[in-house]
């Protein structure tokens, strides 16, 4: 943690140091309520979440479990689990990999689920709208190996579904799951399905907390649906679109692990092997938790600016985090 | 009248649309649900594909009630989804409210603070240390406790309350109301649909829960659902490693990821009406 | 809006009552048993002693609650302890699982290691060193054999008790009614297994008018494993003993003729297209299916009742035949074996020392399951006159053999492999010794261990990925060459060859 954040914020004014303490103490006091508030949650930060975070310094060390994290000896240079990984031959495919994969998933898997949301708002048939929310919502309970299933059934080269089509149509088949060119798009597209429904919900709710009168005085003064919905509903939700967006880029340099791990084969390891799929095969089933600490590291870092630097840009809309 | 046309081709588009992604949706769906009614055999009989059962068999469901340890760990299930999210609620909630405060001092360094473990984590190995330390190890609140705050539900529900309107506050400040009521009767209400959102997904999480039962639990009677079924889904997934070992069909596998979701996926609907009384906020202001 | 204060009150009441109630069952020690501790130890050697609790953790699956755990109370019984095994069906949950209680001081009695870890934790100084317990671990050694004990070593000391070693289970299965359908030979050579796989892809063997069959199906490239051996070569990336001397298959020139063959069997089509992203038994169920009439697979997922059953269900007249590896210039090798390789090992804490009681409970666990005349044939078979019966000194299984199917679990120091499998799969008992029975390339590739500085990931992959390359004709065999330049030097697998050259010769191979 950055060191100047461990002291609560200083005050505007500089007087005399007895007399801004005072103050300090006074204001601390006017809210001492909303501390109370958040003490619980603060002791659960620092003992579960903080606490445990000396564990990143294996980072740089060499781990050996039985001299545990602390005991263990540094690495020298400090950076080689750092080196290990920017050395290995794959280490600007990964890089690829993971940002390509997680840009597409970034659009894909933040647009549908608000013209999702945004088409159920305006669903005027009740029982329409419920039904396509509860089944949009399912396939959020599906986990990856039975997703995998069903991506077998439908586009497998022999017997998919698709494939069964296309033979009886007098095409060739078409090789989805094995072939670079269309595994990207199976990743990307798998994961919109399975999350479309789940992600419409946050919008929803947001939605349901815009001020109806709006909708009413825009009716009065005629304006068409198409209109309200830009001018009214999505405005409306700004800020939690411009919220999830931020928190989705820090974890930008992810791309989905458990999918791809499932999904992937050897011949698609060109577009598909993603840096934690390399961390787990060279970190972690070699045991080298050194390894797999420091890309952890790494990628946090990453995550961290582009947190901190988006922040910085939503604030200058209103709708900064902090 | 043109408007009247208008809204009817809209409304048309919107239900093509809609009716378009709720058909996506259910067509795997309908194969896991025929495929966990089927026997087996029928199923590779038809070439691993079937949407609608000719053949129905429920015996899959029934080994899986009766033979394995679904029905326990079933109970654990529900014991951690509704403790768990009780503690997750009231924990959110306390530290939501204060952090949509924006003249709050600290605020940002409270914030920032959350927004830090949404990246960093320690690891794996010293939060097991402080689970075991804490005595935690082998109970269900291992279960519940290395995850009672979320920090994006936390951002998540703080954004909401920011966008109530600030006048509330005031005038019931003005009345004498102390916070801590404020939160419970003027906040609470009006923000029904995030406290169901970020409850539901409290609530899911709870009820996928298998990571930290397998990392903090060995006593097998407390492993909840998502453990048992887990070690259906992942023996077909490892080569066969001993010949007497026995795999599970793909009957058996749809059956229990039916067995496992059902139930959080009836409530649902219940949640959603919930959802459009926005009209709360704008009956107050008016 | 006094309605949602109501509820939480309400709801955390709800949770209050749960954790009161949870407080009686929830919070039972594990494996705190009483069938277990009922009658302590009507036949064991201390009476009065309580039981002593050994945690084993290993992975696995199926395993049964302990109330109707009958092994585990069989082995609670006879030794006074407390058995708690804790099984996990994913390598990787497993895996997570040791590590953080191996680093929180939270130890098992004895649990399962893969070669790697075994290197690692004993080179931590995390795993006692039985070597000066060997001849309180008599039985179990005579059970395990000399060779196996050599495996469990590192650096010359024991740090590991390696199961009995197990046989090759895999082979060609053929589907015979496509071949009489077709009036065509069960193929002997290489040439006519390519042949056989074209006809299946290509003349309508199921006689649905549709071409939707194809030739080979298996598990990735051990599809080809009878390919490779008719070329006279293991497995790429094998090593093993050739003429006296030892030698890596990539570095054989007849491998650069079987990838040529192999790609050309798939270009002709008549090869599963998604051979190489089978997982799991994706082959299995193909071959069931329907849709591939040649496949590489073990005996167990072509002949236990449960898939003799599907097949039937899918085409009654489906009829697979167990053949044999078809010859080639590089004479007739089902594949490659493994003889280094351990089906599993187990390790004990170092800590354990400490503990001399609980120690010597562990060991007289491994010893009792390892006595012919002890606990072997409990671990097994289960009891004797319940689940199995001795006739002629043959086990035979009963009816209630299913209750006691996680036998396999306790079998820590493994079993005797081919008089275990004919007593409990007496129905498969010819495919079992057929299966054995193949000649394959001895591989030597579990005696090797990677040396520092070799990532193993890389290597494997770079080694995966071009030779897909090759046999899917994306890359000239021509730069086969350039390809093994580029592994040995980029990838680092140089390195691994001088070194496993060493090992092996140090352990008398090649010499």
């Amino acid at each position: 943690m950055e060191a100047n954040h461990s002291l609560t914020p200083a005050p505007r004014i500089r007087p005399s140091p007895r007399s801004k303490l005072i103050m300090i103490l006074t204001l601390l006091w006017r809210f001492k309520a909303f501390y109370i508030m958040l003490l619980p949650g603060v002791i659960y930060f620092i003992i579960f979440r903080y606490f445990p975070m000396y564990g990143v310094i294996i980072a740089f060390k060499d781990f050996a479990i039985l001299d545990g994290i602390t005991g263990s000896s540094w690495v020298n240079p400090w950076y080689k689990h750092f080196q290990d990984f920017y050395e290995s031959p794959y280490f600007s495919q990964l890089l690829t990999n993971t940002l390509l994969i997680s840009l597409y998933k970034l659009i894909w898997g933040t647009l549908p689920p608000i013209v999702l949301a945004v088409l159920l708002n305006e669903c005027r048939v009740r029982w329409l709208k419920s039904i396509v929310q509860t089944l949009t919502y399912m396939p959020h309970f599906l986990s990856w190996v039975i997703i995998f299933g069903i991506l077998l059934t439908l586009f497998s080269q022999n017997g998919g579904l698709i494939n069964r089509w296309i033979v009886e149509a007098g095409g060739t088949s078409i090789p989805f799951l094995t072939s670079t060119d269309y595994f990207r798009s199976i990743l990307v597209g798998s994961e919109v399905w399975q999350n479309l429904g789940w992600g419409a919900i946050i919008y929803l709710a947001a939605m349901a907390g815009i001020d109806p009168t709006l909708y009413e005085a825009a009716k009065v003064d005629g304006a068409s649906r198409l209109r309200m919905i830009w001018h009214i509903t999505l405005p409306g939700i700004r800020s939690i679109i411009v919220l999830l967006f931020v928190l989705k880029l820090g974890h930008l340099l992810d791309a989905g692990f458990d999918q791809i791990y499932i999904l992937y084969n050897i011949q698609v390891y060109p577009v598909a092997d993603i840096i934690d799929t390399w961390v787990y095969r060279t970190g972690l089933q070699q045991l080298n938790f050194s390894l797999a600490s420091a890309v952890g590291l790494f990628k946090s870092v990453i995550g961290l600016i582009l947190v901190l630097g988006a922040n910085r840009v939503a604030k200058k809309w209103g709708e900064g985090i902090w | 009248m043109v408007r009247g046309l208008d809204d009817k081709i809209f409304n048309t588009i919107i239900y093509i649309i809609l009716g378009l992604c709720g058909l996506a949706a259910v067509l795997p769906i309908l194969y896991v649900v025929s495929v966990s009614i089927t026997p087996f055999g029928e199923v590779l009989r038809n070439g691993g594909f079937i949407l609608f059962p000719r053949e129905i068999t429920f015996s899959a469901y029934r080994t899986l009630l009766t033979e394995s340890n679904i029905p326990k760990a079933f109970q654990i299930t529900v014991l951690i989804t509704v403790i768990g999210t009780t503690v997750n609620l009231v924990l959110t909630g306390l530290m939501a409210y204060p952090l949509s405060r924006r003249n709050l001092p600290g605020r940002n360094f409270f914030l920032l603070m959350i927004v830090f473990t949404l990246l960093f984590s320690g690891g794996l190995i010293p939060t097991y240390l402080v689970v075991k330390s804490m005595g935690l190890l082998d109970s269900i609140w291992a279960m519940i406790l290395p995850n009672a705050v979320w920090s994006f539900n936390v951002l998540i529900m703080k954004s909401f309350f920011e966008g109530l309107p600030e006048e509330l506050f005031e005038s019931a400040r003005m009345d004498g109301a102390k916070e801590f009521r404020i939160l419970l009767q003027i906040v609470a209400p009006l923000s029904v649909p995030v406290l169901l959102t970020v409850g539901l997904f409290y609530l899911v999480g709870h009820w996928n829960e298998f990571f930290q039962a397998i990392f903090y639990v060995t006593d097998r009677t407390l492993y909840p659902l998502q453990v048992v079924v887990r070690e259906i889904l992942m023996q077909s997934q490892q080569p066969l490693e001993n010949a007497e070992n026995m795999m599970p069909t793909q009957t058996m596998q749809m059956a229990s990821v039916m067995i496992a979701s059902l139930p959080v996926i009836v409530i649902y609907p219940f949640l959603q009406k919930h959802f459009t009384k926005g009209m709360l906020l704008g009956s107050i202001k008016g | 809006m006094k309605k949602l204060g109501t509820l939480l009150v309400a709801v955390s009441l709800a949770g209050a009552l749960l954790t009161a109630c949870s407080g009686g069952n929830g919070n039972n020690s594990p494996g705190n048993n009483p069938d277990a501790t009922a009658n302590p130890g009507a036949e064991t050697e201390q009476p009065s002693s309580k039981p002593v609790k050994l945690d084993i953790i290993e992975t696995g699956n199926n395993l049964p609650s302990p109330d109707k755990d009958i092994i585990k109370q069989e082995l609670d019984k006879a030794l006074n302890i407390d058995l708690n095994l804790t099984v996990y069906p994913a390598a990787d949950d497993y895996n997570n699982q040791l590590n953080v209680r191996m680093s929180s001081g939270n130890f098992p009695d004895l649990f399962m290691v893969d070669r790697q870890q075994l290197i690692q934790f004993s080179k931590q100084g995390l795993l006692l060193d039985l070597t000066p317990y060997m001849d309180k671990l008599e039985q179990t050694v005579a059970f395990i054999g000399e060779d196996s004990v050599k495996k469990g070593m590192v650096d010359g000391k024991v740090y590991g008790i390696s199961k009995s070693p197990q046989i090759p289970y895999n082979t060609l299965w053929i589907r015979k009614d496509w071949l009489d359908k077709l009036k065509l030979e069960v193929p002997t050579t290489v040439e006519q297994l390519a042949s056989v796989a074209e006809a299946f892809t290509k003349n309508d063997p199921d006689g649905n008018g549709k071409p939707d069959t194809f030739g080979l199906t298996g598990g990735k490239l051990g599809a080809f494993s009878t390919v490779f051996g008719a070329f006279g070569v293991g497995m790429p990336g094998n090593f093993y003993e050739k003429d006296g001397k030892v030698v890596n298959s990539l570095h054989e020139p007849a491998m650069k003729d079987a990838l040529a063959f192999i790609k050309n069997m798939i270009a002709s089509g008549s090869v599963d297209p998604e051979l190489l992203a089978n997982s799991g038994l994706q082959h299995q169920e193909k071959a069931i299916k329907g849709q591939a009439g040649i496949v590489y697979i073990d005996w167990p997922n072509m002949t236990k009742e449960q898939f003799v059953e599907q097949i039937k269900t899918v085409n009654p007249n489906a009829e697979w035949l167990q053949i044999a590896a078809p010859s080639g210039v590089g004479g007739q090798f089902d594949g490659s074996w493994d003889i280094g390789a351990a089906p599993g090992r187990y390790a004990i804490p170092k800590a354990l020392e400490k503990d001399p009681e609980k120690l010597q409970r562990v060991f007289d666990l491994l010893n009792y399951i390892s006595n012919p005349d002890g606990g072997s044939l409990l671990v097994q078979f289960g009891v004797k006159d319940t689940h199995f019966t001795l006739e002629d000194g043959k086990p035979k299984m009963t009816d209630k053999a299913g209750e006691v199917g996680h036998s396999w679990l306790y079998q820590f120091t493994g079993r005797p492999e081919m008089e275990y499998l004919q007593a409990k799969f007496a129905a498969q008992s010819a495919a079992i010794e057929f299966a054995n029975d193949q000649p394959r390339i001895e591989a030597l590739n579990g005696f090797v261990d990677n040396p520092e500085g070799y990532n193993p990931a890389d290597a494997n992959r770079y080694l995966e990925e071009e030779i897909a390359k090759f046999i899917y004709d994306k890359r000239p065999i021509t730069e086969y060459d350039d390809f093994i330049k580029t592994l040995e030097t980029s990838m680092n697998y140089k390195a691994l060859v001088d070194s496993a050259m060493e090992q092996l010769k140090a352990l008398g191979y090649g010499s």
